[in-house]
């Protein structure tokens, strides 16, 4: 299927084959490896969701994954998978991307994969603007390594490696993208599961780079220490703390990375998209010899 | 009628409704008029805690000299309802035997009316149709408002079809009325306005001319269902659920969130469905499972089986 006919399917839900995520998973992994209540296995059923209702055929996704516990979620997935080095996936998939145009690239990550040991390949990734979707899952805490303090870690907050209290101020990772030129960008918690499944759906019909922040929650970690409830209390506290894009504009002074979120569609950019551009250049290239 | 001396008692108009239809609107309308045609007015309110979509009502009287601004029960003039259920509440602060009922026949069902959020599941609204109220009363109308709005291009100007079938039941000069209503109106809309405006005195004139009861509630029978909702026999009543103890890892999420509360963690602290009739099917607790381990079947296959179970 081509980028086109894909886009035209992007508004509509196939309600001939109704979605069953057992289809997408490999069931003898399961029960998956993440802890009880993390909000990473709610925003994986949200990308199957997203790939059926855009009608992809599992052969044409590849699926690439970096370190960490979001690094994790791609071996679950039975598609084209790739679990590669820390904070390397955007590089990884840069370069599928360019050999395999007509596969549909979707980067899963976390934040310290994509913003602290990725975060050079984030920023380049974002000014290339290639046909990448980039998912980046939030929980602002290292989890699979004991719960270190993460570039996008809430100020104040306890973690294994700021037992006073986080004293640095906290990535915006959407202001980042944005600003670094990604073409889509987005924000989105997991408790809205049909409406993440919808951001993902435009981010992946996006021709360009589209960036989602995935706002998940790390209970056995992160809750625990701050003393933020169980994974329901955890995940209902997303909801009351996001603010929708009508909010826009009505709240000011916003500190760095203000608690409370603006959340769906932050930016779109249209840009060439660099895979094209770097096709067409080529090819004049090798018509002048 | 139109003449001061006439009125020793103040006539008691009571306009009820639902929140965001107009029903201040109208009783300022109401008021207006009858301030300039040189009545003294009292009118009060209740509105505000209502917001959009609940109970709002508005007393009007107005007479030679007024004393009290609220209506005794039981004396009211003219009921003015815009919406039915509200019509039926108020109903019995009618004059018995006397006064004049206009309703329009429009349903908006307030949310404690669906308690039972079972797909298709009926709604607690009233159940008495317009025949049966409009047959104990001496003088009523019952219209499809709404829907005559909706024909001339905005759903809002139904109060205004109203007022129309008002001014009949009062005969205050046609031209105050129609004066008032534009001053009162959003510019934009004052022609649209008045149109229902004739719409609605027309309407009342074929009435009075026809004292026949079925065409005073005319239109009623094109009513909206009270819920839009699906049909009953497309798969509705029978959802089940499948929980898969191997993966669940009781994180009492589908707990916490199930809207019905029909689930909970058993002794082995896995996710277990205890009131399977009041599960709706929402899908809830299968797309905020983190571990893939509830999956919700809604085809008639699962309806079988959960009658088996």
């Amino acid at each position: 299927m081509t980028k086109t006919a894909i886009k035209k399917n992007a508004g509509k839900a196939s309600s001939k084959n109704a979605f069953d995520v057992m289809s997408y998973l490999r069931h003898d992994l399961f029960p998956h490896f993440l802890c009880p209540g993390c909000g990473h296995g709610i925003a994986l059923r949200a990308l199957m969701w997203a790939i059926h209702e855009l009608e992809i055929d599992k052969d044409r996704i590849a699926i690439v994954s970096g370190i960490g516990c979001s690094g994790r979620l791609g071996a679950y997935i039975d598609a084209n998978t790739f679990h590669t080095t820390h904070g390397r996936p955007l590089a990884f998939a840069a370069g599928l991307k360019l050999a395999r145009p007509d596969l549909e690239v979707i980067v899963i990550t976390g934040d310290g994969d994509c913003l602290a040991i990725g975060g050079n390949h984030l920023i380049h990734a974002c000014r290339r603007n290639l046909d990448i979707t980039c998912m980046m899952l939030n929980n602002e805490v290292y989890g699979m390594t004991g719960g270190q303090v993460s570039p996008t870690t809430s100020e104040d907050r306890y973690t294994t490696t700021t037992p006073l209290g986080n004293t640095e101020a906290a990535f915006d990772a959407c202001r980042l993208a944005e600003a670094a030129g990604a073409g889509f960008v987005g924000r989105e918690v997991t408790v809205q599961t049909p409406t993440l499944k919808n951001l993902l759906k435009d981010a992946i019909a996006y021709n360009g780079f589209s960036f989602i922040e995935v706002i998940s929650d790390c209970t056995e970690i992160y809750g625990r220490k701050n003393d933020l409830g169980n994974s329901p209390e955890m995940i209902l506290s997303q909801k009351s703390q996001m603010r929708p894009n009508s909010y826009g504009g009505v709240i000011v002074d916003e500190p760095f990375r203000p608690n409370a979120l603006p959340t769906g569609v932050l930016s779109t950019n249209a840009r060439p998209e660099y895979g094209e551009t770097y096709r067409n250049a080529m090819a004049s290239a090798k018509r002048k010899k | 009628m139109d003449t001061k001396t006439k009125y020793k008692e103040p006539v008691n108009v009571l306009v009820v409704g639902v929140g965001g239809q107009g029903v201040i609107m109208v009783s300022k309308v109401l008021a207006t008029i009858c301030q300039e045609r040189g009545y003294q007015v009292k009118q009060s309110e209740v509105h505000g805690m209502a917001k959009r979509g609940g109970g709002v009502f508005s007393h009007v009287r107005y007479g030679e000299q007024v004393f009290s601004p609220t209506i005794p029960k039981g004396s009211t003039d003219v009921l003015l309802a815009l919406e039915w259920a509200e019509a039926l509440r108020w109903v019995n602060h009618l004059k018995p035997g006397e006064g004049t009922f206009i309703s329009d026949t429009q349903h908006i069902v307030p949310p404690f009316a669906c308690r039972n959020r079972k797909r298709g599941a009926e709604a607690g609204y009233s159940r008495e149709t317009p025949d049966q109220i409009l047959s104990r009363i001496k003088d009523g109308f019952a219209l499809d408002a709404t829907g005559m709005a909706r024909e001339l291009g905005n759903e809002r100007a139904a109060n205004t079809i109203l007022l129309g079938i008002l001014s009949t039941a009062l005969e205050f000069p046609e031209d105050t009325w129609r004066d008032v209503i534009s001053r009162f109106v959003p510019p934009k809309t004052v022609d649209i306005n008045l149109q229902a405006f004739d719409q609605g005195r027309e309407w009342a004139r074929t009435v009075h001319e026809n004292s026949d009861l079925a065409a005073r509630h005319r239109r009623s029978e094109k009513l909206a269902p009270a819920v839009p909702g699906p049909d009953r026999d497309e798969m509705s009543d029978f959802v089940q659920l499948d929980i898969n103890p191997d993966w669940c890892k009781s994180c009492d999420i589908c707990v916490k969130m199930c809207p019905e509360r029909c689930l909970k963690l058993d002794d082995r602290l896995k996710a277990v469905l205890t009131e399977p009739d009041r599960c709706t099917g929402c899908r809830i607790c299968e797309w905020l499972c983190p571990d893939f381990a509830i999956t919700v079947h809604r085809t008639p296959e699962a309806a079988q089986a959960a009658v088996r179970v």
